[in-house]
């Protein structure tokens, strides 16, 4: 006769939780695509991009507890430490920028040239990388503004009103209720 | 907004960004597996065996300096009280500055702290907490050196908002106060618990709200309104809330 009683499987999460390091992998796997890009568009330099999502997934992992088993906060959370993984990166960098430019410039080869740069480019190379974040989140990875608000740890409204005012950078007709 | 727009923005950031190489993935698991979390377990056994140690050294220590005073103390010369925390004695006692030197407790308003010679990232490696006689005790010893800027102020409830996730918490006691404490890190160094709760007659519990871009926040729950003070000790570099319970 089978047992009517079933044992529940713990989630994904339950099992990160408790040092799994395969299920955090698991869980973090489909985030990792977006977390590079969001990278990459702060970082202007792909390989940075990919040494800091690294690093951040470590960084999470590390810290998993901190979100106490809440599994719908984890992409907010974790591109949120991918976001702050970038700054510190770029703070890392400053000096190594003024040492070895060259280095840096071949690292950029990746990048189209000058030449080919379009107005909206160049408008967004203007662009602080912390002026970009909100924009990525928003148009890029398509996140709902209440988790754009959660990944850069502000209010909703605060979040729309970053997102404006970088966008209205790049377009100046923009108004406040396209951003919606 | 329009729709042209999005995806002309999009197309840029597709071209500034690419895609990432198909070894990412791979490469983030054998980062995750090289990098285990580090267990509690271990270091609570850590902790309460060196505890012990500690307890039978200062009850050696407590004899033989008693044994010695019977002779030898003088009318007069009675040793001050330590302000060190006694659950958790600091490293260096001596360097603590008696009570006439910290300043007055302030019973309502915010204060700040400026560092000196403050690092970019003042790492922090442990947190304790002690009561004495007329103060409970809050001490963040930091591993490199004092943070730049600390500011407190007194907190309505108990409820705090959590960097990152958002999310609220609520720590026991009926107020609180809210310690944030620029140009620091409290998860390099840092593996002790980040959610304390003390059976102290005033400060109750201590959490960690925030650990985020140089960054870390501190709530804790007190059992009423109570004045505050704080300052810095060094040697090692050490922040220090006391607040009154009597």
């Amino acid at each position: 006769m089978m047992s009517a009683v079933m044992e529940q499987r713990p989630s994904a999460m339950q099992r990160a939780t408790e040092g799994d390091a395969d299920s955090f992998a698991m869980l973090i796997d489909p985030l990792l695509n977006p977390a590079y890009r969001l990278a990459a568009v702060m970082l202007s330099d792909r390989m940075a991009a990919e040494d800091a999502v690294q690093e951040a997934s470590v960084k999470a992992w590390r810290n998993l507890r901190q979100l106490r088993g809440d599994e719908g906060s984890l992409r907010a959370w974790f591109l949120s430490i991918v976001a702050n993984e970038c700054r510190m990166t770029r703070r890392r960098r400053w000096w190594s920028v003024v040492k070895s430019a060259e280095v840096e410039s071949e690292r950029r080869t990746d990048l189209p040239s000058r030449e080919a740069l379009t107005d909206l480019r160049r408008a967004l190379a203007r662009l602080s990388p912390d002026e970009r974040l909100p924009l990525v989140l928003y148009f890029y990875l398509d996140l709902p503004l209440d988790e754009v608000a959660r990944t850069l740890r502000v209010s909703q409204s605060a979040a729309k009103s970053r997102i404006y005012r970088a966008a209205r950078r790049l377009r100046s007709d923009l108004i406040l209720e396209e951003v919606s | 907004m329009s729709q042209n727009f999005r995806r002309d923005l999009n197309r840029e950031f597709d071209a500034i960004s690419g895609s990432p190489s198909p070894a990412l993935s791979a490469r983030v698991r054998a980062a995750l597996a090289e990098n285990r979390p580090a267990r509690t377990g271990p270091f609570w056994m850590a902790g309460l065996a060196a505890g012990l140690i500690a307890v039978i050294v200062v009850g050696v220590l407590v004899v033989a300096s008693f044994n010695r005073h019977q002779t030898s103390v003088l009318p007069g010369t009675a040793p001050t009280p330590s302000t060190t925390p006694s659950s958790n004695p600091s490293p260096s006692p001596a360097q603590t500055p008696p009570d006439s030197n910290l300043p007055a407790f302030v019973c309502a308003g915010p204060v700040s702290l400026v560092g000196t010679g403050s690092p970019t990232v003042a790492f922090v490696d442990a947190v304790r907490t002690g009561t004495h006689s007329g103060y409970d005790r809050m001490t963040i010893e930091f591993n490199n050196g004092e943070p730049g800027t600390v500011d407190m102020s007194p907190h309505d409830g108990t409820t705090f908002t959590q960097g990152a996730s958002g999310q609220q918490v609520t720590l026991q006691g009926s107020t609180g106060l809210l310690v944030i404490i620029h140009g620091s890190d409290e998860h390099t160094a840092y593996s002790g618990s980040t959610d304390i709760k003390t059976a102290y007659s005033v400060l109750l519990e201590l959490r960690q709200v925030e650990d985020f871009e140089g960054t870390v926040q501190w709530g804790l729950g007190l059992s009423k309104t109570a004045c505050y003070r704080a300052f810095y000790l060094t040697n090692p570099a050490r922040l220090v809330i006391d607040i009154q319970n009597s």
